[in-house]
């Protein structure tokens, strides 16, 4: 028992967030936002401090680092709102790519890892929400190899990637678990039609037109489970570090804007909102750290460990990134200031990869089968 | 990081389990599963049961006799006493005032009272509220007047938790209406059988005296009963408040609470009903996140790093968790909750009612719970303090 980070963990946070503070201003993350949400340059400079290759494994060119790490990491971009898809293209596309063939990790993983490729996992279809096992687009082996059809949406970066990692159906209906398989399909191979996030970074359609993919495996969906448990832990870090910021930002304009003759800090209201605040952000911490420590559990704890911590971000999300716009005032809802990028960074991170009532069903169903969280 | 465990720290565990199942009584964990009413006999045999193993002091350093465990193992003996159904340890005595005492108080003052806090042999009771001092507790009027070897005591005290149990009492007084509120506040041990001294049961709303009015009436306590030096107690009540953050959490009693309120929904078929067992996945992840927290705290204390900012809001959580809990538990029991059978609160009752003797004392437990936001520094209070850490000002 011990929430100690190792000292090389402590370099590595370090060394993000030297980089945050000298490279990635709120300025430069502001004029990026307002000229269409490009990433691929700001991938590229994470790719220079060795993160892009963080778990990939060292066979591979990569770190081998594990799901501590990524939590620093993502922990520390949150807090610079780096609109890079570093939670896609750098620790779920390698997941899903370590059961593809051995060729086919060999021919994608070392350019990834050294963030000259960027793979991002294209998995929302228009009817699929946040299931996991509702898959449409089908895929049929062909003299000439696997050939895909169908339509993904919102995929991260998805006008800036090299290649996507596609769940195809080879089987069944819409929402069987079994017949999902995985697909490696390079940009050359689909039609993409991008467009700019919400938050400040990009997203594409990308439709698969009987489109050319390597096989990864024909038994995607616990892969895919497991990948997207990764990219959840690491989103509940980024969150952390979001709603850490956030935070900072307004216990700096409570102590400085005044009204009635008063700093804000001087109302009690406002100091009982912000001891809540600080209640959500904590509880938020500890479940972003028990989330990252249960990855390596076996799946069914796993599942369970990451949905209860989902839950708790979700609502540590919504609390603190309301009440902080609300603490503000109106400069809070000026696109010019920062607390509004943040706000919306939270809003949007809290319908990804599963949203809180998602995630609360997940938690209700699994505690059916259980004897208890405890047992 | 890591979340599990060493296999040193199992090790403890399962000690202290075994334990625990060899030495509890069967009686008093059945009365504290289903929350019946437990006597000052029950509470004291198990205080003495600890005692005699030298663990009713289980956070004392060796050199007063305890077991000197660090805050990992302090936490795990809690964790198997809760699960195991034990009865709260009553903490005026080893974990409020005996830390003071091991702090504050002299060699004399130490050989004297600890041994009988230690055994859980003498019953000590706390006097910090009064009727007019409740939150802003530093406004206390009960006055110590000193006169030559002796102070001379009048006032009240309210809120005496179980002080009709009391033997011993340590009283916050005022001894100074000099400066600010707290420099005129000193910290003494009273013999609650000295001639003066009434106490009074208040009956709370779930219709058990729990609490108590204690008036003195010139009551002469010897000077030799002064923990350190006069007008410095509002700084040893102080140290006393950082002292037990963690306990206060209860989140062992949440956990096991939880499974109780899982087998009563079960029970009573709500379990099955999606609306209602949302509500308990919800406190499950309340749960879980609290537990979280409380194990950050320990683990820096553990590791010798300053005290983590967020001690502060785990009274508030782990206050809000148990009204929630005793509230789920109600509404389970749904209308059945509405019964009150005062003889169903006693171990045994056997009435030849439609509902079961467990759903009877739920509504009770709920309604005694409000305390919980209140008590030890009102929620509020909590608040003000945590804005304050954040703030900076």
């Amino acid at each position: 028992m011990d929430f100690d980070f190792s000292d090389d963990q402590e370099s590595l946070r370090d060394a993000v967030r030297r980089w945050v503070d000298k490279g990635f201003t709120f300025d430069r993350r502001h004029a990026l936002a307002k000229a269409g949400g490009a990433t691929r340059a700001v991938y590229a400079e994470l790719a220079e401090l060795g993160l892009t290759g963080l778990v990939v494994p060292e066979a591979h060119g990569g770190l081998g680092q594990g799901a501590i790490d990524a939590m620093v990491v993502s922990e520390e971009l949150g807090r610079g709102l780096v609109n890079a898809p570093y939670t896609y293209a750098a620790l779920m596309a390698p997941r899903l790519l370590a059961v593809a063939p051995e060729a086919l990790q060999a021919q994608w993983l070392p350019t990834m890892a050294s963030g000259e490729a960027m793979v991002v996992p294209a998995l929302q279809e228009r009817a699929s929400r946040y299931q996991l096992a509702h898959v449409t687009t089908r895929a049929v082996q062909t003299a000439s190899g696997w050939q895909l059809d169908g339509r993904k949406t919102v995929v991260p970066a998805g006008d800036e990637a090299d290649a996507f990692i596609v769940p195809a159906r080879i089987s069944g209906a819409d929402n069987d678990e079994a017949g999902i398989a995985l697909f490696l399909v390079e940009r050359r191979a689909v039609q993409v039609t991008g467009y700019p996030t919400q938050d400040g970074a990009r997203a594409a359609d990308v439709t698969l037109k009987a489109s050319a993919g390597a096989l990864i495996t024909a038994n995607g969906h616990a892969v895919l489970e497991d990948a997207v448990d990764a990219g959840i832990a690491a989103q509940c870090a980024e969150a952390v570090g979001l709603m850490d910021k956030l935070v900072a930002v307004t216990v700096d304009y409570m102590n400085t804007r005044k009204q009635f003759g008063s700093t804000l800090a001087g109302f009690q209201a406002l100091r009982h909102r912000i001891a809540d605040v600080k209640m959500q952000l904590e509880l938020g911490r500890s479940m972003s750290y028990f989330a990252s420590l249960k990855m390596g559990a076996p799946t069914e704890q796993r599942r369970r460990a990451i949905s209860q911590a989902r839950v708790q971000l979700g609502s540590s999300m919504r609390f603190v990134g309301q009440q902080c716009i609300q603490l503000h005032g109106g400069i809070a809802c000026t696109d010019e200031y920062i607390a509004s990028h943040y706000f919306k960074r939270l809003t949007m991170l809290e319908m990804s990869l599963g949203d809180t009532l998602h995630h609360l069903a997940e938690v209700s169903n699994r505690m059916q089968d259980t004897a208890g969280v405890f047992a | 990081m890591d979340l599990n465990f060493t296999s040193e720290e199992l090790a403890f565990r399962q000690q202290i389990r075994h334990w625990v199942a060899e030495n509890l009584p069967a009686d008093i964990s059945h009365k504290v599963r289903y929350a019946l009413r437990l006597s000052r006999d029950d509470l004291q045999r198990w205080a003495k049961i600890l005692g005699k193993k030298g663990w009713l002091g289980w956070g004392w350093p060796e050199r007063f006799g305890g077991p000197g465990w660090n805050a990992i193992q302090k936490h795990l003996f809690e964790e198997e006493c809760a699960l195991a159904c034990a009865p709260r340890v009553i903490p005026f005595g080893p974990v409020m005032v005996a830390p003071v005492i091991m702090a504050f108080g002299n060699a004399e003052q130490q050989q004297r009272f600890l041994p009988g806090i230690a055994s859980g042999e003498v019953w000590w009771s706390q006097g910090y509220s009064e009727p007019g001092s409740g939150s802003d507790l530093a406004s206390l009027k009960c006055k110590a007047e000193r006169q030559g070897d002796k102070y001379i005591v009048n006032g009240q005290k309210t809120w005496t938790t179980l002080g009709q149990f009391g033997e011993w009492i340590f009283c916050l007084v005022r001894t100074s209406n000099e400066g600010k509120p707290q420099t005129g506040i000193s910290f003494l041990l009273i013999d609650m059988k000295s001639p003066g001294v009434t106490v009074r049961p208040i009956v709370l709303m779930d219709g058990e005296p729990e609490v108590n009015e204690v008036w003195f009436d010139n009551v002469e306590v010897p000077a030799e009963n002064l923990i350190g030096e006069e007008n410095k107690g509002w700084t040893y009540a102080k140290h006393l408040l950082a002292h037990e953050r963690t306990n206060i959490a209860d989140v062992n009693r949440a956990k096991r609470e939880l499974e109780r309120l899982k087998r009563i929904a079960k029970a009573e078929g709500v379990y099955d009903d999606a609306r209602f067992r949302d509500q308990i996945a919800l406190l499950e992840v309340d749960v879980v996140a609290l537990e979280m927290m409380v194990l950050r705290v320990l683990s820096a204390e553990k590791n010798g790093k300053q005290s983590l900012d967020v001690a502060g809001l785990l009274k508030i959580r782990g206050s809000e968790i148990q009204q929630r809990y005793s509230e789920l538990m109600m509404q389970a029991a749904g209308p059945l909750s509405r019964a009150r059978i005062d003889e169903a609160m006693e171990a045994g009752w056997q009435g030849d009612l439609a509902m079961p003797a467990p759903l009877l004392p739920l509504a009770g437990t709920f309604f005694n719970m409000r305390k919980t936001t209140i008590y030890g520094g009102s929620n509020e209070v909590q608040r003000n303090i945590v804005a304050q850490t954040v703030l900076g000002a």
